[in-house]
Formats: C-alpha cells, sequence, structure tokens
C-alpha cells in the first residue's frame, strides 16, 4: 500500500451536527501523527477510514482503487486499528487468544497465529502474560495487548488511537521502537495523539485537525513552530521548543538532543 | 447506539403517566391472567396491552422484544402440546407428532399469558425513563440498595446490546464478516454471544462500583434534580386498575 | 492530625502471587497535592483504590495495615460512607459512568442528589463545573456518547462537583488536549488552596513537578522514596524505577545546570531559566 485517499468526506452521529463536511485527506509513506482538540473528530475519522462507519458522502481509496463496497472485515486484511479504549477492542478471557483472533481471521494458520501473536506479545514486552485473563490487568497492559493484537494481523496500514496513554517512559520508547519498525517494513502508519512531545519526537509529518478541519498539514518541524494556529486548536508546543523559547531560541527545536547540543556548543 | 436504556422518547399520555400506575399496571395484568386463567378473558388484557402500546406509540419498538420471547413460547407450545399429562383428546398430527386438545389448551394460556407479561413489561420499560422510574421508587421510600439492584437490572438488557454493538465492531474491525445476506448474520451471530455475556458481566461489575462511589447506596436522605412531576388522575386510574382486579376476584370466586 | 494516615499497608488480588502494594507507610496533610509516580504495574491505581476503599470493599485477596481517610478507618466502614469523604477520579472514564441518567447533565447532578445536595444548589454547581471542564456545550448529550477526551472531563466535572475533601485522581488528564490538561492542573491549584486535598497519579512529570508539594515514587509495590519534586528527580537513579524525569530536568542534568548549593537540579522552565541566567 502506498497512498490512502479520503476525498470530500462528510459525517454526521445525529442530523444537526456534523463532524465533516467536504474533508480531503492524503496518507503515504511518510509516518503521520493526527493532533487535534478533544472532540475535534480525529476517532471519527480512523473509524471512517476502518469502514466501521460509513461517511454520508465522498471517497475512500487505497491506491487509486475505491475501497467503498468492502466491508470492515474484508479491509481488515489490509488496514488495523487500534482502539482508543482498550475495554472496547478485548473480549477473549485469555491474551493469547486475544491476540490470536485477528490472525486466524484473516487467513493465517494456527501456527503462524500463535508464531505472530508471541512475537506480538513480545515486542510490547508482555510475553510472560501469555495466559493471564486481561481484565485481571492493569489499564497499560490492556492498551498493550490491544496493540499487540493489531500488530500481529501485519496488515500494510496501522492506525493507532492514542497509543501513548497511561504509558510509563518505557511504554512509549517501546510503541516508539514500533512504530520505527513499521516504518521500516515500508508500512503505512497513522497515529492520533495529544502527546506533543512524542508526535514531534517520532512522525515525520503533523496534521492539526479542528472541528473537523485541516487546519496545519505539513513536516512535523514545520507545524510545531506555529504556536498561534497551535493554540487555536487547543495544543501547545513540545516541552523541547517551549524550554528552547523560554531561553530566547527561535529555532525549530524538536528533539531533546538537538536542544541539548545546542546549548553545548553555545557555552 | 450506545445508550443504557431501552426508553423510548415520545410525547403520549402513557409516557405521561406515573411510573407507579404503570408498574401497578403490570402487577395487575399479570395477576389477572391467574385469576381468570380462560383464553378469552387474557385475550381481553392481551388486547388493552397491545392498545396501550399502540397508544404510548411504543408498538413497533416492543415487536423485537416480543419476538424474541416468541422463541420461548414456541417452546412451551411444543412441550405441551404433546407432553401434557391430561393429554387424550387427540386434535391432529404431524407425521409421527400428535397433538392433543388439553395439552394445546394449557399450552395456549401459556402463550398468551407470556404475552401479557412481555406486553405489560415492555409498556412500562419503553415508555419510562429508568432514573424516573427509580427516583420515583426511592421518593415513595424503598431503600436506595434495593434501588440499585433495580437499576442493575433495568440496565442489564440495553447493556447487552451496548456491548453486543461494542464487541461486534471490535470483531469485524479484525476479519469477522458480520455484514451481507442474513447466513453471514447468523453466522456471525453465535461467536459473539460468549464474549457478550462475560462482557456484560463485567461491565455490570463496573457499573456497580462507579454507582457505589457516587454514594448512591448512601444512606442519607437523597435530594432531586427534577421537581417531583405532577401526574394526571393519579388516584383516578390507580383506583380504576384495583377496581377491575377486584371485580375479576369477585367474577371468579362468585361467577 | 493528617487527612490520609497510611501504615505498613500490604495488598494483593486474589490470584496473584505477589504483593502488589508492599508495606507502604505515609501521610498526607490537609490541602496538600501528593504526587504518586512510578512505571507501569507498579501499582499505582492499586494504592488509589485502597485510599478510596475499593479494596478491600470491592476488590478482595490479601490486605494488611491499616489506611485512615479523615479519621475513618477505611477497612471498617462501607464504601457508602467512605465515598462522603473521598472522591476517585478513574484511570478510564468510562469506569466512572454510572448509566443511571441519560444526559451530562445528569451524570454530574447524580452524586449530588445521592449526597442530598438541596435542588436550589445543584444548578450552579453542576453549570460550574461542565464549564470549568469545558464540557457545557455536550451537556444535553448521553455521556456514551462522547469521545474519549470528553468523557474523561465529565468524569473529572462529576467527582469534584460533589467537592470531597480528599480529591483522588488517577491519570485525569491521559486523554486530555494540551489546553484541557493545563486547565484540569490549574483547577487543582486551586482546589488545593481551598484546603482540598489531593492524590495525583501522573505521567506527565512536568505537571508533577509544578503542583505536587511531595512526591511519592513507587516501584513493584513499593515505597522508594517520599520527598520534594526536586529531590525525587534529581534522583540519579531515577531511570532504575522506569520513570524520567521532566523534559528540563534531563536537558539541565545533561547540561549540569544545577542549584550551586544543594546540587539539585530545576524541575520547571522558570527555575532553568533563572538559573541559567545566573551564570
Ligand atoms: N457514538 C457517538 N454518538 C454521538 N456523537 C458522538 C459519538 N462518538 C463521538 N461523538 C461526537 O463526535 C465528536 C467527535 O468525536 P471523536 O471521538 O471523533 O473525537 P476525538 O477527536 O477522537 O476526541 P478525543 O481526543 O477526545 O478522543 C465529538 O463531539 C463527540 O461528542
Ligand atoms: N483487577 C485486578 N486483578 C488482578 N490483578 C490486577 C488487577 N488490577 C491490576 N492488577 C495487577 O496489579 C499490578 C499493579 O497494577 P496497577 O495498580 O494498575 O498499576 P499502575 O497503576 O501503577 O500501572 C499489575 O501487575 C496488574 O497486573
Ligand atoms: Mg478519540
Ligand atoms: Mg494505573
Amino acid at each position: 500500500m502506498n497512498r490512502f485517499k479520503l476525498k470530500d468526506i462528510a459525517f454526521s452521529y445525529s442530523p444537526d451536527v456534523s463532524i465533516f463536511e467536504g474533508l480531503d485527506l492524503t496518507f503515504d509513506s511518510q509516518t503521520t501523527a493526527i493532533v487535534g482538540q478533544n472532540g475535534a473528530g480525529k476517532t471519527t475519522l480512523v473509524k471512517i477510514m476502518k469502514g466501521l462507519l460509513k461517511p454520508s458522502k465522498g471517497t475512500l481509496s487505497i491506491d487509486g482503487e475505491s475501497i467503498a463496497d468492502q466491508t470492515a472485515a474484508q479491509l481488515a486484511k489490509r488496514v488495523g486499528l487500534v482502539f482508543q479504549n482498550p475495554n472496547d477492542q478485548i473480549f477473549k478471557t485469555n491474551v493469547l487468544e486475544e491476540v490470536m483472533f485477528g490472525p486466524l481471521n484473516i487467513g493465517f494458520s494456527r501456527f503462524e497465529a500463535e508464531k505472530g501473536a508471541r512475537e506480538a506479545l513480545k515486542k510490547v514486552g508482555l510475553e510472560s502474560k501469555v495466559s493471564d485473563n486481561p481484565y485481571d490487568l492493569s489499564l497499560s497492559e490492556r492498551k498493550l495487548i490491544a496493540l499487540a493484537s493489531i500488530l500481529a494481523m501485519d496488515t500494510e496500514m496501522v492506525i493507532f488511537d492514542e497509543p501513548t496513554t497511561g504509558q510509563d517512559f518505557a511504554g512509549k520508547e517501546k510503541i516508539k521502537a514500533i512504530i520505527n519498525e513499521l516504518k521500516a517494513e515500508g508500512k503505512l502508519i497513522l497515529c492520533i495523539l495529544h502527546d506533543m512531545d512524542f508526535a514531534a519526537d517520532v512522525f515525520e509529518r503533523t496534521v492539526v485537525l479542528n472541528q473537523g478541519e485541516v487546519i496545519l498539514d505539513g513536516q512535523t518541524r514545520d507545524v510545531f513552530p506555529e504556536k498561534n494556529v497551535l493554540e487555536k486548536a487547543y495544543l501547545e508546543q513540545p516541552y523541547v521548543t517551549q524550554i528552547a523559547q523560554a531561553l530566547g531560541y527561535n529555532d525549530s527545536f524538536i528533539h531533546e538532543s538537538e536542544l541539548v547540543a545546542f546549548l553545548n556548543n553555545k557555552k | 447506539m450506545n445508550t443504557m436504556t431501552l426508553y423510548v422518547e415520545r410525547n403520549s399520555p402513557i409516557h405521561r403517566l406515573d411510573p407507579l400506575v404503570k408498574l401497578l399496571y403490570v402487577a395487575a395484568s399479570i395477576l389477572l391472567t391467574y385469576i381468570l386463567p380462560e383464553p378469552l378473558y387474557i385475550g381481553g388484557i392481551l388486547f388493552v396491552t397491545f392498545l396501550l402500546l399502540i397508544i404510548g406509540k411504543v408498538f413497533r419498538n416492543s415487536l423485537p422484544i416480543v419476538t424474541l420471547s416468541m422463541f420461548l413460547i414456541f417452546s412451551l407450545v411444543i412441550v405441551q402440546g404433546f407432553f401434557h399429562p391430561d393429554n387424550v383428546t387427540e386434535l391432529f398430527a404431524i407425521g409421527p407428532l400428535v397433538f392433543y386438545e388439553e395439552g394445546l389448551y394449557v399450552a395456549l394460556v401459556l402463550v398468551m399469558r407470556v404475552l401479557v407479561m412481555v406486553g405489560a413489561f415492555s409498556l412500562l420499560i419503553l415508555t419510562t425513563a429508568t432514573d424516573e422510574m427509580v427516583e420515583r421508587l426511592i421518593k415513595k421510600g424503598m431503600s436506595p440498595k434495593i434501588g440499585h439492584v433495580i437499576l442493575s437490572v433495568l440496565q442489564l438488557i440495553p447493556q447487552m446490546r451496548a456491548t453486543m454493538v461494542k464487541i461486534t465492531d471490535a470483531q469485524r474491525s479484525r476479519g469477522v464478516e458480520t455484514e451481507g445476506d442474513l447466513l453471514t448474520r447468523v453466522k456471525a451471530f453465535f461467536p459473539l454471544i460468549g464474549p457478550v455475556v462475560l462482557n456484560s458481566l463485567n461491565e455490570t461489575k463496573e457499573r456497580s462500583i462507579a454507582l457505589e462511589m457516587r454514594g448512591f447506596d448512601s444512606p442519607m436522605k437523597k435530594t432531586f434534580l427534577n421537581e417531583a412531576k405532577q401526574y394526571p388522575h393519579n388516584k383516578l386510574i390507580a383506583g380504576l386498575i384495583t377496581g377491575i382486579v377486584i371485580l375479576g376476584i369477585v367474577w371468579r370466586v362468585f361467577g | 492530625m493528617s487527612v490520609i494516615e497510611v501504615e505498613n499497608l500490604k495488598y494483593r488480588y486474589p490470584d496473584t502471587t505477589t504483593l502488589v502494594l508492599d508495606d507502604l507507610s505515609f501521610s498526607v496533610e490537609k490541602g496538600e497535592c501528593l504526587g504518586i509516580v512510578g512505571e507501569n504495574t507498579a501499582g499505582k491505581s492499586t494504592l488509589c483504590y485502597a485510599l478510596a476503599g475499593l479494596v478491600p470493599h470491592f476488590y478482595k485477596g490479601a490486605y494488611g495495615g491499616k489506611v485512615t481517610v479523615n479519621g475513618l478507618v477505611v477497612r471498617e466502614h462501607e464504601i457508602a460512607t467512605i465515598v462522603e469523604n473521598i472522591g476517585l477520579v478513574f484511570e478510564n472514564p468510562f469506569s466512572q459512568m454510572t448509566g443511571a441518567k441519560q444526559t451530562v447533565y445528569g451524570e454530574v447532578a447524580f452524586g449530588l442528589e445521592n449526597m442530598g445536595l438541596p435542588r436550589k444548589n445543584m444548578h450552579t454547581r453542576i453549570e460550574k463545573y461542565l464549564k470549568l471542564l469545558d464540557v457545557y456545550s455536550v451537556k444535553d448529550k448521553n455521556p456514551f456518547d462522547l469521545s474519549g477526551g470528553q468523557m474523561q472531563r465529565v468524569a473529572i466535572a462529576s467527582v469534584l462537583a460533589m467537592e470531597p475533601e480528599v480529591l483522588i485522581l488517577d491519570e485525569p488528564t491521559s486523554q486530555l488536549d494540551p489546553q484541557g490538561s493545563k486547565d484540569v492542573f490549574k483547577v487543582i491549584e486551586q482546589l488545593t488552596g481551598k484546603g482540598m486535598t489531593i492524590i495525583l497519579v501522573e505521567h506527565k512529570m512536568e505537571q508533577i513537578a509544578q503542583y505536587a508539594d511531595r512526591v511519592l515514587l513507587l516501584h513493584e509495590g513499593k515505597q522508594i522514596d517520599l520527598d520534594t519534586p526536586e529531590k525525587i528527580f534529581s534522583r540519579l537513579d531515577l531511570k532504575e524505577f522506569g520513570v524520567r524525569p521532566p523534559v528540563v530536568t534531563s536537558i539541565a542534568q545533561a547540561l549540569t545546570i544545577r542549584y550551586p548549593d544543594t546540587q539539585l537540579y530545576p524541575v520547571t522552565i522558570q527555575e532553568f531559566k533563572r538559573l541559567e541566567e545566573m551564570k
């Protein structure tokens, strides 16, 4: 998969409030972060891409080919979505079975599915929990299980809805590594985030969504200096950028290491 | 749709009735099917119940509930039709299956009784907001602990429905085909049952914690956001229902 | 007397083998904001449950030691009594929704009804907190039809509206947009100013540094340290416990910018700037 395109999309949950009116967006091989205010429509957008919600207008296409007539189940072979709330995604009483569920449904053999599931669990660091009941685990662990269940399906595109929620530093590092690995495998990556530092640190492109519209879209390094636009969308600059600015440097710093190197040079 | 209630918001006289009166109607109609257990009378009660459902503008909403209970009803007919101990008069036969008049008669009464129960309960649940009902009961002096239980029971079906939607989404987003012809949908239904039941149990536990943590079981005197509603002709209707039940008893004893 | 006193608290869930809380002892004063930090599965949420009485009343398992809140021994009182003094905002806002009411407005009212607040005060309170958390515009929606962040705001509002003496927040801003989470912390600061005691679990160390008076560092259920944010975040072995200091602190460490007298590192941007300028 090289390109996922949304054209002129309209959607609403109830007739009186529309979420999108003619949204255009294209995702390609660049890893992309979507940021935006609560209720901006981020989750709705990815559910539309995944076929779980049907837009009232507009077209979705993969590599130029319309996917309008594909069911969510058919699309599942190509696009994976990790839900925002793991409780919406997890329904089995055993971790390994939960992670194997997707692969088995899209045609993996039992052997392949189990192998994939164990590998995915290893990547999120939960290989020791294979035989636990997901309900007896903490929320952060359940989030990682939800993530592993999608990884195990090995889809061409992977969408994450706020994967870093509730994760500690090590958890975020794991997710970062997973994203970079998926990128190296040539997959399309899209990720909704409220963690600006993580967005700035990990993603090549950043899209700012506000009230159903894209108000900023570009290379991450060019997006985060736009303080005023970000504030309008109830966002903030990453801490690194804020620190640099507080010290009076207006260059665009988005990685901690950059700022440290810069300050070291100054001395 | 993820709402935790079966309540259908409509503007109808039934909606404006006191929940307690509707509760009384449920009790009275079920009671009457025992006081006067003949198909003719039960048919009358059934007719009134369905009429009320139509007046309450929720007849269509009650159909799925009725259909679901038809399954139960159907098995009743079969069992009673075949195996009732008083079976002597052969009515008709389908192949090797013989139906007896006595059995079918008992089955008919049972079926109608179940229909009355389902209909009357649907009337109550579909036209009464859950919070209004629980509030009314608590105001009448029911202990909050019992209120807690009633609320949980009332939430059970809508909760299962919401869980079903949730798990369907979780499954189809991981490759289970749920859309398409009837066969596909039926095939998708069975693997849902286990997880839905288990998840609903978990969810009930979760809601129960949420209720408790917000002080629902607190022995303190509650206040209410909404002022007590005025229910028109409350006493009259309640009196009427009670009167009919008494009349039924009198009829039964002396008639 | 302290508002919260924890003495040798030990706990494990029914089917776990190791202690999830392992011999914790600390106390929290009135009007204090205590931050709790630690890696995933350190036991932070479980500690919140233990303070609010869900452990041991709801989650059974093995329990030892004593937790006292506002003079009530948690183990000896029903949850119904404990919640008159304590409010707990859950890690997952979905778990906070009671399902008892059909609207966001009613959801916030629910707790107030149960504590018997007179009706005339109810509307002002509800509106105040809905506006404070910027969910007034969705007040007529069903709580289950909200976005994740909106639901988290409603969860916070519904507990805050009860104005408990002790407020426990378990990662309350995990799904909020940056400005929303800033607003929540401002509210926390105001509330402690008014004498509310707050326990705050957070992974955003920048916020802990800014708003917590003291920080409890947990690791594998054990209390590693309890001290000021400066002392905790200046610990060089912090990463061993799966915790990373605020970005400013780690930059300051990389550049060895610290207070000359105490050798501690700055934990907020303001402090960092002051030290930079002093040089
Ligand atoms: N099931 C639903 N029914 C009705 N309205 C909904 C439903 N789900 C979401 N909404 C509304 O649609 C809007 C967009 O919601 P969405 O979940 O896409 O937001 P989001 O950008 O993901 O927000 P967050 O950052 O809080 O997760 C919100 O105003 C929300 O209240
Ligand atoms: N309901 C439960 N039943 C059994 N074990 C649990 C339950 N909830 C959490 N645990 C376990 O307790 C430990 C601590 O979890 P938790 O308190 O949620 O950690 P934290 O909030 O620090 O991430 C974890 O190992 C977790 O798997
Ligand atoms: Mg969302
Ligand atoms: Mg936790």
